[in-house]
């Protein structure tokens, strides 16, 4: 009988301690491909658990875009500079809502009536009080 | 690639449940007034339950277990049993009980927790509660004061609601609470931004309209009253001013919830045993037909809009009511946004269109097409995990045609409440007035 896949793992801290070490790292399922991110147990897409550790490129795309506003800003959001939050869509597949770094007011409205949305981005690592994160930033070119 | 969503097969009830009893406390500010400062959660929750008992034609004994729903029993009431500590209030003692708690959306599953317990066959007659002070927290150590609680407060025990390996860390689906929908609907349906700000304060003016007339919300003085009283002459340029200010990207000071204090309840019963229950009683029992329910984590992009699209087809499948049956519509609006997403997605009102209904004031009680005829969380006040079970209070209400002033112009037979919170739990069910 072989091993189950199923361990008891510290992912959580894992993935902080990669980010430490400059590394963005999700799950990738290895019965279908999806990866997952940031990075659980099982494949939300094929309910596989047989999952190993990967290292994503960063690159992603921007579905939507919302500012901060006096509910949804913090004093220690003030060290992103100008952003916004949205759904972003990694290059490997997965969505999540993020931080994007990059957009203004009024870069949002060039956006909006511009090309439109998706824009590219890419993802950075950011340093938090007492650990670090992941946020991204809008590409030079967009 | 699209959000992943995965997707249940929902199947019909074993046996026919329907409501025959329901309860609910006036929406307030109990430490604010002397005569109902000190109010506990056993008399708040009591009184619901005994209000719905008596609704139903039923003693407690006929009872054979209760459901209790609390948002934040830790913080506000510091109890980590809560169903437990009020059990002997309301006639049930030693009778068994469990507490659930989804947030916002616990009067919701204060439903179906309920309708499930007796569609299985366990239990006959079942009591569902829930009670909240959303607007203070226990005093520690003294039997029955309360104080304030401060928005720090709230906003600190708010921020329990998200994940905390990932989603406070990465800072996004927190913070897309107030706005996601209203960016996803202005975007989908291709609205300008005075559109939007428009059809969001409309929300707000229709909802309080629906509050003035309706005693147990806790905001009734109308956006007409309080825009002339400020030298406007029209509504809407009130809504626009710096009196209603913005407070998140699209969402303005009168789309927030207005949390308060309240409970409420309801009976359930088999169907087929509701002569046995309602003795001399002769308002009609409502069927609950079915319910749907899904949930998005906040990292989740467009979590409500996600989870309310599959909640919403699986009611519809298992229920086979068409969109175009449902008569009145309720919506968890503790961000106004929700009432016309909802809305939207449940078909209720025509896709790319519901905006222009609300703006037009046909979502209002007296409307074509009525929304949160009770007023909804801005006016009737959201006393968290209380609010689902209070719009359930409204709805049999106006399906039994004793909603007073803010009684609909056609008698709903059909209903659709769905719920929303706990980042993010939806929770959506359909019920009906038996012929
Ligand atoms: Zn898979």
């Amino acid at each position: 009988m072989s091993e189950s896949p199923i361990k008891l793992e510290k992912v959580v801290e894992t993935f902080y301690e990669n980010l430490e070490k400059g590394k963005i790292t999700g799950k990738r399922c290895k019965k279908c491909g999806t990866v997952e991110f940031p990075p659980v147990y099982a494949c939300n897409s094929c309910g596989s658990w047989d999952m190993e550790w990967v290292e994503i490129s960063g690159k992603g795309k921007l579905h939507s875009m919302v500012m901060p506003a006096p509910l949804s800003m913090k004093p220690e959001y003030k060290d992103l500079g100008k952003f916004c939050y949205g759904d972003v869509e990694i290059e490997e597949g997965a969505h999540l809502n993020a931080v994007v770094r990059g957009i203004s007011k009024k870069k949002r409205r060039e956006i909006l009536e511009g090309k439109g949305l998706p824009v590219n981005v890419h993802a950075s690592i950011y340093q938090r009080d007492g650990y670090k994160t992941v946020v991204f930033d809008l590409d030079e070119d967009q | 690639m699209d959000v992943v969503m995965n997707k249940t097969t929902v199947h019909p009830y074993s046996r026919s449940v329907s409501i025959i009893g329901v309860g609910c406390t006036p929406f307030m500010y109990t430490v604010d007034h002397p005569e109902t400062n000190g109010l506990t959660e056993g008399e708040m929750y009591g009184y619901a339950a005994l209000k719905a008992m008596e609704d139903a034609g039923v003693n407690p004994q006929d009872v054979d277990f209760y459901f209790h729903g609390e948002a934040s029993p830790l913080n506000n009431s510091n109890y980590l049993t809560p169903n437990v500590q009020i059990a002997n209030w309301f006639g049930m003692k030693g009778k068994a009980s469990i507490h659930h708690s989804e947030a916002c959306c616990t009067g919701y599953y204060a439903i179906e927790e309920a309708v499930n317990a007796v569609a299985s066959g366990k239990y006959n007659c079942v009591l569902s509660g829930c009670v909240e002070f959303g607007d203070s927290v226990a005093v520690p150590d003294h039997p029955y004061k309360r104080s304030k609680i401060s928005m720090e407060e709230f906003l600190r025990t708010t921020a329990w609601l998200y994940d905390r390996s990932y989603t406070r860390s990465l800072m996004g689906g927190l913070n897309l609470i107030y706005d996601d929908a209203a960016e996803w609907y202005k975007r989908t349906r291709g609205l300008t931004d005075q559109e939007m700000d428009d059809t969001l304060n409309w929300m707000c003016i229709n909802n309080r309209k629906n509050a003035s007339k309706n005693p147990l919300a806790i905001a009734r003085t109308t956006y007409e009253e309080i825009a002339k009283e400020k030298g406007f002459d029209n509504v809407i340029d009130y809504m626009r001013s710096p009196y209603n200010p913005r407070m998140g990207d699209f969402l303005r000071a009168s789309g927030l919830e207005l949390k308060c204090d309240g409970a409420a309840a309801v009976i359930v019963c088999a169907t087929d045993m509701v002569d046995k229950y309602m003795g001399n009683k002769t308002h009609k029992p409502i069927e609950v037909l079915g319910v749907g329910a899904a949930a998005c984590e906040a990292t989740t992009p467009h979590f409500e809009v996600n989870a309310t699209i599959e909640a919403v087809r699986q009611v519809y499948e298992v229920t086979g009511v068409k969109p175009e049956e449902i008569d009145v519509f309720y919506a968890n609006d503790f961000i106004i946004t929700s009432h016309l997403v909802a809305a939207e997605i449940a078909g209720y009102l025509p896709y790319g269109e519901g905006w222009k209904y609300i703006c037009e004031g046909r979502t209002a009680y007296d409307g074509d097409k009525p929304i949160n005829t009770n007023g909804g969380r801005t006016s009737f006040g959201h006393a968290h995990a209380a609010s689902g079970l209070a719009d359930l209070y409204e709805a049999v209400h106006q399906m039994r045609g004793e909603a007073g002033e803010g009684q609909m112009k056609k008698i709903p037979k059909t209903a659709m409440l769905r719920g929303y919170g706990g980042a993010q739990n939806i929770c959506t069910y359909i019920i009906r007035t038996e012929e």
